[in-house]
């Protein structure tokens, strides 16, 4: 009864909005909030996002969702300024009012995620040089991240579920590494930390049907969004990351992505004498293929990612899943997501073998309703199971409002 | 039948044939000049999150109207059929006027997706991605009058319009703001300047068969 009040709620919302201001104010807003001068040679518009995202949560928390309570509301607008100068200088800022990075019970805040300054060195040609703080070139999910263009409201597994990995400290004992405390759950890291937006630089081109992109961040794939700022961090643990991407016709895009970096925290405690926090490093080698025809729309990633952790060697995990969106018409789509991820045992030095995180599958089924071209509602509904203490099919739900201006 | 007879009967047959064809064969005119809004502000060329970025500046949307004869006119037959293109990123043109019951094709020109859609009341639809080579050529018939707005589901900045009308006599004016209606029937008529969904001109105006108007707006 409770989810039925939420999805009424957010459909009487919409509906509100939608008599509120039409498609027709939106572009005239819009106009207004893009500016040119010099004949045109200089150029920026301002845009965003406003979401209102609701989650009814079993404990713990699914996922990057930091709560006590079993319910959230998560109110976000999402600011993007686009400017250029000329045809080879473009830059790009994003910044956030939410209640954190991830959806958590805290205030509403405002924090920068995101500036770009991009050069294209020749004009004509698909080469280009991006320095700041920006989202990963790893896998075919960035792409998408944002609340406009993701199907669902939460992100696919890999990026958002948090393993028994920590980077504050080394664990003592393979015991203490295995058990992992829902009560600390923000200690913990998943493989990939949402859209990753560390601070760094990226090479990007394109021959042909092949793109390669190349970066250089301050932090690797399951660093945590503290660590993302040059401010905070600056450029002592460089993290190295690339994709090379195939695309054989429009329909299609394949592409593999690796990355190496250290994934403990700059200070971690209690590591093991004679070692640093550089020494301990977390590896990553994704796949990824996607396709798109029409109304139909089709993701597909695996990760395979070891981290060499203090006192218990290097550990594995694999993880992945296969997304897929149809338009049924203008205002309906349907969306389903069924994730895994298996994690690698280890010798417990008395002849038996552990596991070092839970295996679980998840599958998630999304529903958007479009009011507007400018207004959109998602409802999610997500099952998981995990092998291990949470046997049992855990239910959460999600809804986004989404409108776009 | 002798050849004076069937030269007697082709002069017959031709004068009926005028006074049965429609008037619109007089062929009036009205030329003129349409005050045009300012340009809007040149579109950026957006790809945060794009794997390679390219360079380039897209080119700003031109001020245009459409400038129409009001009346009661019988709808075409065969319906027509225009097209609308997507090109550098634009829709081509931007804004085109069609009878209702006209047939728009929508062919991708650029070498990567577009998702053209609409929510418009005359014409909702969305036509998905689609590559240039693919057949048919998504397509829809407008069989409602009034605007419809065009969107790119992957590209926000890319903005058409299709403005459907009940009458055959149309024509978008040039960048200047210049237009010329030919062909048209005697009578008395509204011609309307259309600049947005906001404003419209409007002038009555009165046709004989060989008139010729200048009208501007406003």
């Amino acid at each position: 009864m409770r989810w039925v009040r939420v999805v009424i709620s957010c459909l009487a919302a919409g509906a509100a909005a939608t008599a509120w201001a039409s498609d027709a104010w939106f572009d005239r807003l819009e106009e207004r909030l893009a500016v040119s001068a010099w004949d045109d040679a200089v150029r920026a518009r301002l845009s965003g996002i406003l979401s209102l995202e609701g989650y009814a949560i079993s404990q713990p928390p699914p996922g990057l969702v930091f709560t006590r309570s079993n319910r959230l509301f998560n109110p976000r607008l999402a600011l993007f300024l686009n400017g250029q100068a000329g045809p080879r200088l473009f830059g790009f800022v994003q910044a956030r009012v939410d209640r954190g990075f991830d959806p958590a019970t805290e205030r509403l805040r405002l924090r920068l995620d995101e500036y770009a300054v991009t050069f294209v060195p020749r004009a004509g040609t698909a080469l280009s040089v991006q320095v700041g703080q920006f989202a990963s070139v790893i896998g075919n999910w960035m792409a998408r991240h944002d609340s406009w263009e993701n199907p669902f409201v939460t992100a696919p597994l890999p990026y958002e579920h948090q393993t028994s990995i920590y980077d504050s400290e080394a664990p003592l004992s393979l015991d203490d590494f295995v058990s992992f405390d829902p009560a600390e759950k923000y200690e913990y890291n998943p493989i990939i930390w949402g859209p990753s937006y560390a601070t760094g630089a990226a090479v990007a081109g394109k021959l042909g049907r092949f793109e390669l992109a190349l970066e250089v961040k301050n932090g690797g794939p399951s660093s945590r969004p503290e660590l993302w700022s040059i401010r905070d961090l600056g450029f002592d643990r460089p993290a190295f990351a690339a994709r090379l991407g195939f695309r054989p016709d429009l329909r299609w895009k394949l592409g593999f992505s690796a990355s190496d970096s250290a994934y403990l925290a700059p200070g971690a405690e209690h590591l093991p004498a004679g070692t640093s926090w550089r020494d301990f490093r977390q590896r990553l080698l994704g796949q990824e293929v996607s396709y798109a025809w029409r109304h139909l729309q089709v993701w597909a990633e695996v990760f395979q990612v070891w981290f060499e952790v203090p006192r218990v060697g290097t550990v594995r995990t694999v993880a992945g899943y296969i997304e897929a969106k149809y338009k049924f018409n203008p205002r309906i789509y349907g969306a389903v997501r069924w994730n895994r991820q298996g994690f690698s045992a280890l010798s417990d030095g008395a002849g038996g073998r552990v596991r070092w995180g839970s295996s679980l599958w998840r599958v998630d089924v999304a529903a958007g309703y479009r009011f507007t071209a400018r207004l959109v509602l998602k409802l999610q509904a997500s099952g998981q199971r995990e092998a291990g203490q949470h046997e049992n099919l855990r239910m959460n739900y999600a809804s986004q409002l989404n409108l776009r201006f | 039948m002798t050849p004076a007879l069937r030269r007697a009967a082709r002069k017959v047959a031709g004068g009926l044939l005028a006074l049965l064809l429609p008037p619109c064969a007089a062929g009036a005119e009205i030329a003129g000049r349409v005050e045009l809004p300012r340009q809007l502000n040149a579109p950026v060329k957006t790809q945060n999150y794009e794997p390679v970025a390219s360079g380039g500046a897209l080119a700003p949307v031109k001020p245009a109207a459409v400038v129409y004869l009001e009346g009661e006119f019988p709808p075409a037959n065969p319906a027509p059929t225009v097209q609308l293109v997507q090109k550098g990123q634009a829709f081509i043109p931007a804004l085109l006027p069609i009878q209702v019951g006209t047939k728009v094709e929508f062919p991708n020109y650029d070498d990567l997706y577009h998702n053209v859609f609409s929510f418009s009341p005359p014409k909702r639809f969305d036509l998905g991605r689609y590559r240039t080579e693919d057949r048919p050529v998504p397509s829809q018939v407008f069989d409602k009058l009034g605007l419809v707005t065009l969107r790119c589901e992957i590209h926000s900045h890319m903005r058409g319009q299709i403005l459907v009308l009940g009458t055959p006599h149309f024509v978008t004016t040039d960048e200047h703001g210049n237009f010329r209606l030919t062909g048209l029937p005697a009578g008395r008529f509204v011609v309307k300047a259309w600049l947005d969904a906001a404003t419209t001109h409007a002038r009555p105006v009165e046709l004989g068969p060989d008139t010729v108007l200048r009208v501007d707006f406003p």
